[in-house]
C-alpha cells in the first residue's frame, strides 16, 4: 500500500507538467466562472455553438452537471435577460398560477438547484418573460446523451470506467466515439480506461450503430479488434450478428460465399475469446475458493480451540462472531462512517476492540455456564445452544433486525492481476486476515509460556495439574482466546457479508463445525486444510453444469454435504485424526 | 433400572390422568365452551410434538445418540399428507395437459421454464403418489424412514458419534431446508403448501388418478353428466371439488376428530416406544448409550441398532408431521429451520431425557408456555413483551442443564414421593 502512496503524488505532478505543455487537458479544470460564462453561450440560437458548450460542458466531469443537462434534455432551462438585456440562465420546472390565473415561474439556479434570488427572494417571473432555449433538433441526440458523456471525464476513476463501459453497451453510444478517440489518445488517462474506450469504439463499430450507419466490412474489422482486446463483452454480441447475418442471408442480401467467410471469422474470433472466457473463469473460481476457504478457516479457527483443545461444543460460536460484527458496527457509529463521509480508520480500530469484546463475552460466557459442563460435551453443546438464543434476542432487541456497516472505501473495486481477472480489495483483506489469524493463534500456542501451559493442559490436566498448573485460568484463558478469534471472524465477515443477529446460526456454526469435523479435532493444521479444502472444492462444485442443470450455491452445499460424509467413512476422524491415546478420547 | 413391572405401575397413574385428562376433561370443556375449537386444535398440534419428542427421546435418551435433524423427518412427513391435501384442495389451480389437477399453492409458484406458459405446469411425477390417502400415509412413513436408514447405514457403520453425529445432523438439517427452500424442487418453495379443504375425501381412498376418480363419479352419477363435463369430456376443476366427499378441515368436528385421533396416535407411540425400551432390545440400546466399546467386545453389532433406533425415531416424526399438517393446514421450510430440531432437543431435555414421560410433558409445558408467552402480559409493575421468550427460553434452557440434568420429571417424581411418603424413591440414574 505505502508504495502506492508515494507513487500517486508523483504521477500527479507529471500530470500537471503535461497538462500545461499541451493545454488540452486544462479543459478539464473549469471553474466556477468558466461554467458561467460557457453556460450564457447557450442562450446564443446557433445549434453549433450549443452543440460546443455541450462538449466543453461533458468534458469538465463535473457530476453536479448531469441533473442540468437531464433539466435541458427536457427543455426546463430557460433565458431570462435582465433589464439590460444581458443574459441569465436559469431553470424552472414546474410553474404556479395567482388567484387571478396568471402563471408565474418560480426560478431556480441553473447549476446548484438553488432558488435564483433577486433582492433576497425566489425570482418568480411571468412566464412569457422566458426565453426558450432548448436544443434543435440536429443536435438533440447530442444533448439525449450529454449526461452519459459527462461521466466519461468524472474526476471518480469508477465513474468515469463504468461511463466508458457503458457507451459500448446497448443502445449503443455512437456520438461518445470522439470523445472516447480523445481519451485514447490522452497518454495522461489511466490505462485501463484507454483500453476500455477502445473496447467501446469497437463494439460501437461491431454493432453497426456508428453515425450513418457503417459498412459490414467495418464491423468485421471491429469484430476481429474485439477478439485482439479479448473483450468479454464482445460475447453477447456476437451471437446478435449472427442472427442478423441469417437474416440477411435469408432475405438475400448477402451471398453464400460472403456469408462462409463471414462466420469463418465469426468462429475464429468466439473460438479466442471462449479460451480466454475460461482461463479467466477458472482463476475466477480459484480465487474465489481460496477465499472462501480463508473465511471457513478464519470461522473455524476460533471452533478449533474451543472444540478442537478443549472439548467444549460452542454452540454460541456464532453469536461470538456476531458480537464482532455488532462491535464493528458500534465502532463506525461511534467514528462516524458513512458513505458520504468515509472514515476508514474505523475499520482497523475495530479489529482489537472486537477481538476484547467478545473475548469478554467469552470469558462471561466459561465463568457462568461452561466450566460446569467440561466433561459433558452434549450438554454443553445444549446449554450454549441457550446461551446463543439469548445473546441473539439481545441483539435484536437493542438493534432490531439488521444493520448496515459500510464497508471502509478502499474494500471497494479490487485490483487487476491479468485482464478481466479482478481480485477485490475486500476479499484479498479477508484472505490477510486469516492469515496473520492463524499465525496469532499458531505463536500464542507455539511460541509463548501461555501457550505450552494450554497444551499441557489439554493433553493431561490432572498431571498438569498436579505440576502447578492453574488449569482453571488456562481454561478461562483458552476460551477467552477461542471466543476473540471468533469476534475477530464476525468483524471481517462484515467487509463481505450482512449483519443480522441471527447470523450466527444461518451463516456460520454448521460450516464452521463441519470444518472442524473434517479437518481433524485438535489440529490446527486439519482447520488449514479442511478450510481450504472445503472451500475450493465448493467454488469448483457450484459452477459445474450437467446439461440445462446448472448445481448453483443450495446443490452446490447439499452435494458438498455427501461429500462429506462420504469422506468420513474413509476417515471417521478428519484428516488430522488425533493418534494413540488421544483418540480415545470422546 | 428397576424391574420392568415396576416401571410400567408407577407410569401408569400419570398416564391414566393423561389419558383421562385429554380423552375426556379436555373435549367436556370443548362442549361447554370453555375452551374453543382453536385451543383445542392447538393442544392437538402440540401433541404431535410430543409425539416428535418421544422419537428423539428414544434415539438421545436411550441410545446416546443426538440427532439435529428430527424437524426435517417431521417436515418429510408433513410434506407427504401436505401434497395429498393439496390435490384434493380447494378449486383454484388448473387441470394440466395429462389431466391431472394442478394444487392451486403449486400453480401460484410453478417455476416455468423459459417459454413455458401457466398452460405449461404439469403436476411433477413425485407428486402423483400422494393422490391416495393409504399409499400417502404408507409413504409419510416410509420416506422419513428411507432417509434415516440411508443416512443412518452410512454415518453409524463408520463409527461417527456423540458430537459428530450431532453436527453432521445439523449440517443434513441445513442441507434439507435449503432444498426445499428452492422453488425448482416444485414443492412451493419457501411458501410452502397450503390451500387445503378436506381431509379422506371418499375419491382418495381407493383411486390411484383423477381419471380413476372420474370414473368412479360417473358412475355413483348414474350417466346423468349432461352439465357436469367439459365439451372434451374432462371434468372441469369446480366438479372436482363436487366430486369430494370429504371432511372439510375447517369444521370442528372434524378438528376435534383430528385432535382425538392424535392423542390416539401419542398413546400408541407411547406403548410402542415403552414396549421397545423394556424388551431386550432395550436392553441393548441402553447398553450403546452407556458403553458401546464394551457392547463392541461382546459380539453385538451397535450400527445395526443404532440404526434401528434412528429409523424408529424418524418414523414417529413423520408421523407427527403427518398428523400435524391437517391441523395446521400449512406447511412451510422454516418448520425444518436448524433451530426447530433443536428446540425439539430443548423439550426433551426441559421434560427430561431419558423418560418417555418427560418427552412428552416437556412438549407440552414448553410449547404451552411458549404460546401463553409470545403474547403480551400486563404484570402491573412489569409488563412481559414476547420479545422476551427467547431470553426466557435459553436462560431457563440453560438452568435446566445445569441443576436440573433429569429435566422437570424429576421434579415431578420428587412431589410425588413427597406426597406419597414413598420411602424407597431414587432419581433417575444419570446419564
Amino acid at each position: 500500500m505505502n508504495q502506492f502512496h508515494s507513487v500517486i503524488p508523483f504521477v500527479f505532478l507529471i500530470l500537471a507538467c503535461l497538462s500545461n505543455l499541451f493545454g488540452q487537458a486544462s479543459e478539464q479544470k473549469i471553474n466556477e466562472s468558466e461554467l458561467l460564462s460557457l453556460l450564457q453561450s447557450l442562450a446564443v440560437d446557433d445549434d453549433e455553438v450549443r452543440a460546443n458548450v455541450i462538449t466543453s460542458l461533458a468534458k469538465s466531469g463535473d457530476p453536479q452537471l448531469e441533473r442540468f443537462f437531464e433539466l435541458y434534455r427536457q427543455g426546463s432551462v430557460y433565458n431570462w435577460p435582465d433589464e439590460s438585456g444581458s443574459v441569465r440562465i436559469v431553470v424552472n420546472e414546474e410553474t404556479v398560477m395567482d388567484d387571478d390565473f396568471n402563471e408565474f415561474a418560480p426560478l431556480f439556479e441553473p447549476v446548484s438547484g438553488k432558488p435564483f434570488l433577486v433582492d433576497g427572494k425566489q425570482a418568480k417571473p411571468d412566464l412569457l418573460d422566458l426565453e426558450d432555449i432548448s436544443p434543435g433538433r440536429k443536435i438533440r441526440t447530442l444533448v439525449n446523451s450529454s449526461k452519459f458523456l459527462l461521466r466519461l471525464f468524472s474526476k471518480d476513476q469508477e465513474v468515469r470506467s463504468s461511463g466508458v463501459k457503458k457507451c459500448g453497451d446497448p443502445p449503443f453510444l455512437p456520438e461518445a466515439v470522439p470523445f472516447l478517440k480523445e481519451i485514447i489518445d490522452d497518454p495522461s488517462v489511466d490505462a485501463k480506461i484507454r483500453w476500455l474506450s477502445k473496447e467501446s469504439i469497437s463494439l460501437i463499430r461491431f454493432s453497426g450503430k456508428l453515425e450513418g450507419g457503417n459498412s459490414l466490412t467495418d464491423r468485421i474489422n471491429a469484430l476481429q479488434e474485439l477478439g485482439k482486446l479479448k473483450s468479454l463483452r464482445a460475447n453477447a454480441r456476437i451471437k446478435n450478428f449472427q442472427n442478423e447475418l441469417n437474416e440477411s442471408y435469408a432475405s438475400g442480401r448477402i451471398t453464400a460465399g460472403v456469408k462462409r467467410k463471414l462466420d469463418g471469422e465469426i468462429t475464429r474470433v468466439t473460438k479466442s475469446l471462449e479460451s480466454h472466457k475460461d482461463s479467466v473463469d477458472l482463476a475466477g473460481n480459484l480465487f474465489r475458493g481460496f477465499s472462501y476457504g480463508s473465511v471457513l478457516i478464519l470461522m473455524a479457527l476460533g471452533l478449533a480451540i474451543t472444540f478442537g483443545l478443549m472439548g467444549v461444543i460452542n454452540m454460541a460460536h456464532g453469536e461470538l462472531m456476531m458480537i464482532g460484527a455488532y462491535v464493528t458496527y458500534e465502532v463506525q457509529i461511534y467514528f462516524g462512517h458513512t458513505p458520504d463521509t468515509p472514515i476508514d480508520s474505523y475499520y482497523f480500530a475495530a479489529l482489537p476492540l472486537a477481538f476484547l469484546v467478545s473475548a469478554l463475552v467469552g470469558l462471561v460466557m466459561e465463568g457462568v455456564v461452561v466450566r460446569h459442563l467440561y466433561n459433558r460435551p452434549l450438554e454443553s453443546l445444549l446449554a450454549t445452544w441457550g446461551v446463543g438464543l439469548l445473546l441473539i434476542q439481545l441483539v435484536r432487541i437493542r438493534y432490531g433486525d439488521n444493520i448496515g456497516v459500510n464497508s471502509p472505501t478502499w474494500a471497494r473495486g479490487g485490483y487487476e492481476i491479468a485482464q478481466d481477472i479482478v481480485l477485490p480489495y475486500a476479499r484479498l483483506y479477508l484472505i490477510g486476515l486469516c492469515v496473520a489469524a492463524v499465525s496469532f493463534v499458531y505463536f500464542i500456542l507455539r511460541r509463548t509460556r501461555q501457550g505450552m501451559l494450554i497444551r499441557a493442559t489439554m493433553q493431561n490436566r490432572d498431571m498438569a495439574r498436579s505440576l502447578g498448573v492453574r488449569t482453571r485460568n488456562v481454561d478461562r484463558f483458552t476460551f477467552a482466546l477461542g471466543s476473540g478469534i471468533a469476534g475477530v471472524a464476525g468483524y471481517g465477515w462484515t467487509i463481505i457479508g450482512g449483519v443480522t443477529p441471527d447470523m450466527g446460526q444461518t451463516n456460520f456454526i454448521v460450516d464452521s463445525f463441519l470444518v472442524v469435523v473434517t479437518g481433524g479435532v485438535g489440529e490446527l493444521a486439519g482447520v488449514l486444510f479442511s478450510g481450504l479444502g472445503i472451500g475450493v472444492l465448493s467454488k469448483a462444485i457450484e459452477p459445474m453444469e450437467f446439461g440445462d442443470f446448472v448445481v448453483g450455491p443450495v446443490w452446490g452445499k447439499v452435494l458438498l454435504l455427501v461429500f462429506i460424509v462420504a469422506f468420513i467413512q474413509f476417515r471417521p476422524s478428519g484428516l488430522f485424526a488425533p493418534k494413540g491415546r488421544l483418540a480415545d478420547k470422546k | 433400572m428397576k424391574p420392568v413391572a415396576q416401571q410400567l405401575v408407577e407410569s401408569k397413574r400419570s398416564l391414566v390422568l393423561l389419558a383421562i385428562l385429554g380423552f375426556f376433561i379436555l373435549p367436556f370443556l370443548y362442549s361447554i365452551d370453555v375452551l374453543s375449537i382453536g385451543q383445542i386444535n392447538m393442544i392437538g398440534r402440540y401433541m404431535t410434538f410430543a409425539i416428535l419428542a418421544l422419537g428423539l427421546d428414544l434415539l438421545w435418551g436411550y441410545v446416546g445418540i443426538l440427532s439435529l435433524c428430527q424437524c426435517t423427518f417431521f417436515c418429510l412427513g408433513a410434506y407427504a399428507m401436505g401434497m395429498h391435501l393439496a390435490h384434493h384442495g380447494g378449486p383454484e389451480g388448473i387441470i394440466d395437459a395429462n389431466g391431472w389437477k394442478l394444487p392451486a399453492c403449486l400453480f401460484v409458484v410453478y417455476p416455468y421454464d423459459v417459454g413455458e406458459s401457466s398452460g405449461d405446469a404439469l403436476v411433477p411425477f413425485f407428486w402423483k403418489p400422494f393422490w391416495n390417502l393409504p399409499l400417502t400415509i404408507l409413504l409419510g412413513l416410509l420416506i422419513p424412514v428411507v432417509c434415516s436408514f440411508v443416512l443412518g447405514y452410512f454415518v453409524f457403520r463408520s463409527r461417527v458419534r456423540g458430537v459428530y453425529f450431532a453436527i453432521l445432523s445439523q449440517a443434513i438439517a441445513v442441507a434439507g431446508w435449503l432444498v426445499f427452500c428452492r422453488n425448482d424442487v416444485k414443492l412451493c418453495g419457501t411458501n410452502g403448501l397450503t390451500r387445503f379443504d378436506v381431509i379422506a375425501p371418499a375419491e382418495s381412498l381407493t383411486t390411484f388418478h383423477p381419471e380413476d376418480a372420474k370414473d368412479q363419479w360417473i358412475a355413483s352419477h348414474d350417466g346423468d353428466m349432461g352439465q357436469d363435463l367439459n365439451s372434451d369430456g374432462k371434468l372441469d376443476q369446480l366438479d372436482y371439488s363436487m366430486a369430494e366427499v370429504g371432511f372439510s378441515l375447517s369444521e370442528p368436528n372434524v378438528q376435534l376428530s383430528l385432535y382425538l385421533l392424535t392423542l390416539t396416535c401419542l398413546f400408541g407411540s407411547f406403548f410402542l416406544c415403552k414396549w421397545i425400551v423394556n424388551s431386550r432390545l432395550g436392553r441393548v440400546l441402553i447398553a450403546i448409550r452407556d458403553d458401546e466399546s464394551t457392547l463392541n467386545f461382546f459380539g453385538y453389532k451397535p450400527h445395526q441398532y443404532k440404526i434401528f433406533a434412528f429409523c424408529i425415531a424418524a418414523a414417529l416424526a413423520g408421523l407427527a408431521g403427518m398428523l400435524y399438517i391437517p391441523q395446521m393446514k400449512i406447511i412451510t421450510p422454516s418448520n425444518m429451520e436448524a433451530v426447530r430440531s433443536v428446540l425439539v432437543v430443548v423439550w426433551v431435555a426441559v421434560g427430561g431425557r431419558g423418560t418417555l414421560r418427560g418427552a412428552i410433558l416437556g412438549a407440552l409445558t414448553v410449547n404451552l408456555l411458549y404460546n401463553y408467552l409470545t403474547s403480551e402480559h400486563d404484570y402491573g409493575l412489569f409488563s412481559w413483551s414476547p420479545d422476551y421468550w427467547p431470553i426466557f427460553l435459553g436462560i431457563a434452557f440453560v438452568l435446566v442443564v445445569l441443576y436440573l440434568p433429569n429435566g422437570l420429571i424429576e421434579v415431578v417424581d420428587r412431589v410425588k414421593a413427597r406426597l406419597g411418603n414413598n420411602s424407597n424413591f431414587n432419581p433417575i440414574e444419570k446419564v
